[in-house]
């Protein structure tokens, strides 16, 4: 009876809302997880006698290294953009978040195409300068060009959450750090890197994520992964049951990430928002400028300019043949579909991270980690899940179907942009998520517990008091998912409605024949549309910031 | 003042995007009709085959006959998972593939009818097709080796057995066994040979690699003329695409690189693979499913086929293009192509085995 007075209690639209959005979220996934439990059957022994070894190693070095240097990188750079002045700074500022608009798997495609033997620098020294080189020197095709790749065009995760940090959060300790006379490598060590591992830690994270659910750059460079031996298991081998098993461990090893962070991270929260206010930057002067400048046109030009520089040269020598009205409709279906579902999952983050935070129990708790479930499995394996669950959703409102229209096909929204949108909101809630629930943390309860002893309502509170302060997570939390569907290719590529093409799929398609050159128009509209993205909303998100 | 150009955006975006959907919804499932309506004649396609050719074929196909072709694309796995998943209530009707092993496993698993009439009989030899008529094969692709012609003498060169001779070793080049031609290459081998002899013939290609397998069929060919082997195993079309390139350097590059088909004097040919398609189970539009693949494997598109992707045509009639004349004509493996399909999952386990990664 208590139990059942306190669940009236706590319903309210928010929560009963929340609990609507974990279920359809859950439910896709559940007939897979089902098949965790089965037996290891002979596919699996196959699989552990010569195959799981490799997975793990590589998989561990992608992670460790990619993770290690990302951290590195982003972390020098948020804290040079934020404490000092040099020249170009407020370029770098944004421009360092362009390799973001670069999907992995074209970085890696163009990088070859720059490196290999008929790429520009190996044909450069050959006919210009007559020297034949060792082709070996030149090969990016290994675990450590996959590294590479990976570093350069995912470092922007953990230097713009950190930046976004540092900005706001440690103006007094730096500046107090200065006074009592630490010079600038003693402030990193003693006080950037504390105060900023929450920060570092999240995006050294989906960094990290990301490059577990990674198959494009895997499958090309022929190193052996998680998701490609899923792939491989699933596909090849015909087994589902042993591919979700790899599934279930890759899952397990997200988990674990997800907990270290949070071990790392430490219960302490710098609650230190009283005070918001910009640091006073440092003017760095001669060698010390030229190495700032250095550092960020180093990444920068790896990250995006080199590659979208060649991707240029390419479809100047492919546009006349590949080039058509039809390209705009393909930027139209990108741009829309990733709109919508970033809308989507916005609005559910919010709705789940305001809960939550609310609710500061055990429920609550669990309901805001199951949101990071999608970004834990495979996107082929999402995509089968989502299929399993919508013809079923189908098949229970056959009734609905035949009273508006008695000849409806079975399948009305398995044959939809419902079903793709479904699968983009399940995969990529966690990149919102986590956006908007690092805003909501720093907004703490106190305004919240105000306004609601002050009489207003849940609802009320978030729209008068919550939102505004909410607003630059909000904008980043949209940037970032929005640019992610751009580039997502497996889900779109099989769960899209029939006639529906996109620049990922158009891009797919020539670099699947291995027509890289073919694919370069496709690749640089999605960069720009991501680019377009990023500067608006970027843009947007500084004036709220001051 | 800021917070309502941000909300406004955020919910003008949602406005329109909710229009966008309500449009494209309505017009995607319009689109799929029931086969009753005799004015609005479709056929759905699933595909593997990510060629401009295939869409303007498709093209030409609805305005011959008025049947309009929808189609989605993706890899053939996640097809084949889809097809399994709608069930009878799929709105597939034809199912192209890449190669032989997937039109097998679509048939294994039950998701391919049997469909046949005189044309597709007449259009398709018995050997590219299957024999319960539940497939047929729209083109031919030859796996073959591929030299430097400057550094080696085609006289060297004789069958893909071959290969495993220690005068070959740190001079092959490959890609990784996880792609599908790969595959069928061993499963050809399982069936002529038996896996004893197959086993054997991987672990030997493994110890003769000049590289670790990676990167795709063109950078194999790439890796041929830059020195870091002297032979690789590849697809002809893909050597065809290379010399039709945009960019020169490619051009020169496969115009250093001759073509040369293994087992010519053996009781067995070049190994050989189709793209091709079946009718799925649950097709409400058979017909017009027929009617596609005759249209497909007509003189017609075998032409376009043949000439702007460089593969072999299966229909007798159709001469291969000009350049793949001049590379010569060629005796193919004589086994019936369903056996690369049975085999494969063998294949895999092989690879694994010998650690061909």
């Amino acid at each position: 009876m208590r139990t059942l007075r306190f669940l009236v209690n706590k319903l309210n639209s928010w929560s009963v809302l929340s609990v609507i959005f974990i279920v359809l979220i859950l439910s896709p996934n559940i007939d897979i997880l089902i098949h965790m439990f089965t037996k290891p059957n002979e596919n699996w022994l196959h699989i552990k006698t010569y195959l799981l070894k490799d997975y793990i190693i590589n998989s561990a070095i992608l992670v460790v290294m990619t993770g290690v240097f990302c951290t590195l990188a982003g972390t020098i750079m948020a804290w040079l953009i934020s404490a000092y002045n040099f020249p170009l700074r407020n370029f770098f500022k944004w421009a360092l978040i362009l390799p973001l608009a670069i999907p992995p798997y074209i970085a890696a495609y163009t990088y070859n195409g720059i490196l290999d033997y008929t790429g520009v620098v190996q044909t450069f020294l050959r006919n210009d300068l007559g020297i034949q080189v060792n082709p070996r020197y030149f090969d990016i095709m290994s675990i450590y060009g996959a590294v590479f790749i990976f570093t350069m065009v995912l470092f922007p995760y953990v230097y713009m959450i950190t930046r976004a940090f540092l900005e706001k959060q440690s103006a007094s300790l730096i500046e107090n750090a200065r006074l009592l006379g630490k010079n600038s490598f003693e402030i990193f060590i003693y006080v950037i890197l504390p105060i900023s591992r929450g920060a570092i830690l999240g995006g050294a994270t989906l960094v990290a994520l990301e490059v577990l659910n990674d198959y494009g750059v895997a499958a090309y460079f022929g190193v052996q992964t998680f998701s490609t031996a899923i792939f491989k298991t699933w596909f090849a081998l015909g087994d589902i049951d042993s591919a979700l098993k790899l599934a279930a461990l890759l899952m397990l090893s997200v988990f674990g990430i997800v907990l270290l962070e949070k071990i790392l991270r430490g219960r302490k929260k710098y609650n230190l928002t009283s005070k918001v206010r910009p640091i006073i930057r440092k003017q760095l002067k001669g060698a010390q400028a030229f190495l700032a400048v250095f550092i960020c046109f180093v990444f920068f030009s790896f990250g995006f300019i080199i590659p979208t520089l060649q991707l240029l040269q390419w479809s100047i020598l492919t546009y006349e043949k590949i080039l058509n009205i039809y390209f705009i409709q393909l930027m139209f279906n990108s741009v829309w579909v990733a709109l919508v579902a970033s809308v989507l999952i916005i609005t559910i983050s919010v709705v789940i991270a305001n809960f939550s935070r609310i609710e500061d129990n055990w429920f609550a708790k669990l309901i805001s980690k199951l949101t990071l479930v999608g970004y834990s499995i495979p996107g082929a394996v999402i995509a089968i899940g989502v299929i399993l669950f919508i013809t079923q959703m189908d098949h229970q409102l056959q009734w609905l179907y035949k009273m508006i229209d008695p000849n409806s096909i079975t399948l009305v929204l398995g044959t939809s942009i419902v079903m793709l949108l479904f699968a983009y909101v399940i995969r990529f809630l966690a990149v919102g998520y986590q956006s908007v629930e690092s805003g909501f943390d720093k907004v703490g309860k106190k305004f919240f517990e105000a306004s609601r002893m002050l009489g207003k309502n849940v609802t009320q509170t978030f729209i008068q008091v919550d939102y505004p302060m909410l607003k630059p997570a909000i904008i980043s939390g949209f940037a970032l998912t929005f640019v992610d569907i751009m580039k997502e290719l497996p889900l779109t590529l099989i769960l899209r409605p029939y006639n529906f093409d996109t620049l990922a799929t158009k891009t797919y398609e020539y670099a699947n024949n291995e027509m890289v050159h073919e694919a370069s128009i496709a690749s640089l509209i999605i960069i720009l549309v991501s680019l377009c993205a990023i500067y608006l909303l970027y843009k947007l998100g500084d004036k709220e910031k001051i | 003042m800021k917070k309502r150009s941000v909300a406004a955006i955020l919910v003008s975006g949602l406005i329109v995007s909710a229009v966008l959907t309500g449009c494209t919804g309505s017009k995607t499932t319009a689109n799929p009709q029931p086969s009753a309506s005799s004015q609005n004649q479709v056929v759905n396609v699933f595909s593997e085959r990510h060629y401009e050719t295939d869409k303007q074929l498709f093209e030409v196909f609805t305005k011959e006959t008025g049947i309009k072709v929808n189609v989605i694309e993706g890899k053939a796995d996640e097809l084949i998972e889809r097809l399994a998943t709608e069930g009878k209530d799929t709105q597939a009707d034809l199912f192209i593939t890449a190669d032989v092993g997937r039109l097998h496993r679509a048939k294994e698993k039950g998701l391919l009818q049997s469909a046949s009439s005189d044309m597709l009989v007449k259009n398709v030899p018995e050997n590219l097709r299957d024999k319960d008529n539940q497939w047929y094969g729209l083109t031919v692709r030859a796996r073959v080796l591929v030299y430097d012609k400057d550094k080696v003498n085609p006289a060297q060169l004789s069958t893909y057995e071959d290969l495993i001779e220690p005068k070959w070793k740190g001079k092959i080049l490959v890609r990784s066994s996880s792609n599908i031609y790969n595959q069928s290459l061993l499963a050809s081998f399982i069936a002529i040979n038996g896996e004893e002899q197959a086993k054997a013939w991987a672990k030997g290609i493994v110890a003769n690699m000049a590289r670790e397998p990676k990167g795709s069929d063109r950078d194999q060919a790439k890796a041929v003329v830059a020195g870091e082997g002297d032979l690789a195993i590849m697809n002809t079309y893909y050597l065809g695409q290379m010399l039709n390139s945009a960019d020169p350097e490619e051009v020169k590059v496969a115009q250093k690189l001759g073509v040369f088909f293994p087992n010519q004097n053996t009781a067995n040919g070049t190994h050989i693979n189709v793209s091709g398609a079946g009718v799925t189970k649950a097709s409400k539009n058979k017909e017009n499913a027929i009617k596609l693949v005759e249209f497909l494997t007509s003189v017609k598109a075998q032409n376009d086929y043949a000439k702007a992707n460089f593969e072999y045509p299966v229909n007798k009639d159709v001469e291969p293009s000009d350049l793949i004349k001049s590379w010569g004509e060629f005796k193919p493996q004589n086994i019936n192509l369903t056996l690369l399909g049975e085999y494969n999952k063998k294949a895999v386990e092989i690879f694994d085995q010998v650690g061909w990664k």
